[in-house]
């Protein structure tokens, strides 16, 4: 089974060079297209032509655009991602800084997706037939209709604004101190059992974190749905009930397993859009993650913070997509057994 | 041939007509989407005040029906005194152009690449498969932002820029429906009577995978009203004097402790605006796909 794992984990990295290589090639030709002057942004008012192509020298601006790739493809290699022009500081220390954020926020997004869908998804297979199923229907279609930045814009209507309850901005409250470790800070103040921070960073994460998981899950419950009525007309469900099993116990044992493994393929190709949701989430919550920091780098047309950041959403997608592959196998009794 | 093609287009319409007739989600779907074109349309006619006209002796007025209100501004005012309710009228426009214009170009460009692909197979699916492979190891919005940046902000850019990111999603749907329909008795039929590829790919497979396309146009031009309103949330689409949905919303966040109405009228309108789509998507999904048909209709 190992064997096999690493078979794939490593056909799929490699599948993942040229693509990111590619990718980058893309984005950089696109961001070099740009029409607005980053250099203008950069500059006194006062600037004089010399200082402007003085500038234009130190940021190897005034090589041909292959040459430029040539370079920063060189610097990449060696770890290094160029200075942001906005924030005056390397991209990968802006980037090393707020990607733990995005991260924690990712996960504790799809946690609390799972935990809605799964429940929903047995729910709206449970009623199908019944006149519960158009309710349930409508409900689906309606949580699609919500993007998951309206979500979040909402949720802090209600649970941030109107009711008080919970804190919508920031990671965690402003005189906190931040601690050094994983960068996840529920698993940094845990550690120190630190726990009015804790509390603090948990309260946080919930509205940014429950926005995410709304605008995933009603994708989640229908694949769900659709595994499971595929899987109910399999023999082993037939042949479990005249084990006289309850019919709960049949639902929940034997045909969430094995509708399981269509649902979490799919649900995979559409973890980049959760990870993509981030993007606005944190925007909106000000939380300072990499989705933030690309918002930023937009509007101040920051190209070496904007190409780093597309080049770490590249990657961490594709490293998303081996993980899904390598959790199929290992749920996947047929691929199991032929290693 | 011609005549048995002739007479089962006939049955289609006939029995896609009864579907939809049987189909509260068409129906009511479309009546949404109905709705908001007509305010698009009609939008000089129907919005009570011109939408760029800053009031500000008015700046964030409350609805009508508090006490504070005004029946001049239905719905209130913005903090720089604009009518809520005209800008949301006049933000339809800007909303379904992008969501149409943008799904019709990701419907050609997507449905071509996916007929070349599935009908060539070989080298010519192989690449254009990786072509997609590669577009989708980016999430969408991080896609379109970056291309938005390059190619600067304004209305035919935005198009332009969801057209880029999602054709991958016609392309990728499609192209395993030719697939299928490739190896259908009918496609045989065609190519031993001797017709041309380009004749056999339009006049026989085109038609048959017509009502997928039809679906995923529906759902697309939702998602392109979706985009247009994330791109003007962020400040990357249309300039500030046009009204769009996410820029309203923008604004209305900085105010949404002294006046959420701001925010929220935006927020239902493409609320409702993607659920027309939606219903009316899932809704001719079911319709136009006999097998579904039978089965789901209600």
């Amino acid at each position: 089974m190992f064997k096999a794992l690493a078979q794939v984990a490593l056909r799929r990295l490699l599948d993942a060079v040229p693509t990111v290589f590619l990718l980058s090639i893309v984005v950089f030709v696109v961001l070099r297209a740009l029409p607005a002057d980053p250099l203008a942004l950069l500059l006194p008012p006062n600037a004089t032509q010399a200082d402007a192509a003085a500038m234009k020298v130190a940021m190897g601006l005034d090589h041909a655009v292959p040459v430029q790739f040539v370079f920063w493809l060189r610097d990449a290699f060696n770890g290094d991602l160029g200075t942001s022009i906005s924030f005056r500081e390397p991209v990968t220390t802006l980037i090393a800084n707020a990607l733990p954020a995005t991260l924690e926020l990712s996960i504790a997004g799809l946690a609390l997706a799972l935990l809605i869908s799964v429940p929903g998804g047995l729910w709206f297979f449970a009623v199908r037939g019944q006149r519960k199923e158009v309710v349930a229907d409508l409900a689906i279609v309606s949580m699609l209709s919500i993007p998951t930045f309206l979500w979040g814009l909402l949720l802090m209507l209600t649970f941030g604004v109107a009711f008080g309850l919970l804190p919508f901005a920031g990671r965690v409250d402003s005189d906190a101190i931040l601690p050094s470790g994983t960068g996840l800070l529920l698993v940094d103040y845990l550690i120190r059992l630190d726990w009015r921070n804790w509390l603090s960073a948990l309260s946080h994460l919930a509205l940014p974190a429950t926005a995410l998981a709304l605008g995933f899950s009603p994708m989640v419950i229908r694949v769900l749905r659709s595994s499971l009525i595929e899987a109910s007309s399999e023999a082993y469900v037939m042949a479990a009930r005249q084990r006289g099993l309850s019919e709960t116990r049949v639902l929940i044992a034997h045909m969430l397993r094995n509708a399981a493994l269509p649902a979490i393929t799919l649900i995979g190709a559409q973890l980049g859009f959760l990870f993509g949701g981030t993007l606005l989430i944190e925007s909106i919550f000000s939380f300072p993650g990499i989705g933030n920091l690309m918002v930023q780098a937009v509007r101040n047309h920051d190209l070496p913070l904007i190409q780093g950041i597309v080049l770490v959403f590249c990657i961490t997608t594709l490293l998303i997509n081996t993980l899904v592959d390598i959790l199929y196998v290992v749920l996947n009794p047929k691929l199991r057994k032929s290693s | 041939m011609i005549a048995v093609a002739g007479r089962s287009i006939g049955t289609k319409i006939r029995d896609f007509i009864g579907a939809i007739q049987n189909s509260p989600r068409v129906l009511v779907g479309a009546l949404i989407v109905l709705c908001m074109i007509v305010c698009a349309v009609f939008a000089p006619w129907i919005a009570p005040n011109d939408p760029s006209i800053q009031d500000l002796a008015n700046t964030l007025l409350p609805p009508m029906w508090s006490s504070v209100g005004s029946r001049q501004f239905p719905f209130g005012t913005d903090a720089l005194g604009r009518c809520v309710l005209s800008q949301v009228i006049y933000g339809t426009r800007i909303a379904l152009q992008v969501g149409f214009l943008a799904a019709t170009g990701a419907a050609v460009i997507g449905t071509t690449l996916a007929l070349a692909a599935g009908y060539c197979g070989g080298k010519v699916d192989r690449a254009i498969g990786y072509l997609v492979d590669l577009w989708m190891s980016l999430p969408p919005v991080v896609l379109s932002l970056t291309l938005m940046v390059g190619l600067g902000t304004g209305v035919g850019n935005v198009i332009l820029s969801i057209v880029l990111v999602d054709w991958t999603r016609f392309c990728r749907v499609v192209r395993s429906e030719v697939l299928v329909v490739r190896r259908k008795d009918f496609v045989s039929a065609a190519r031993l009577l001797g017709f041309g590829h380009l004749r056999i790919v339009l006049r026989e497979i085109l038609p048959s995978v017509a009502p997928l396309i039809i679906t995923l146009f529906t759902l697309q031009v939702g998602i392109g009203v979706i985009v247009e309103a994330i791109l003007s949330f962020v400040g990357m689409s249309v300039p500030a004097d046009t009204p769009a949905w996410g820029m309203m919303i923008a604004d209305g966040r900085s105010d949404i402790h002294a006046a959420p109405w701001v925010a929220l009228l935006p927020i239902l309108a493409m609320f409702m605006t993607v659920l027309g789509l939606n219903l009316l998507g899932e809704g001719l999904r079911v319709a136009l796909d006999p097998r579904l048909r039978n089965r789901d209709a209600r």
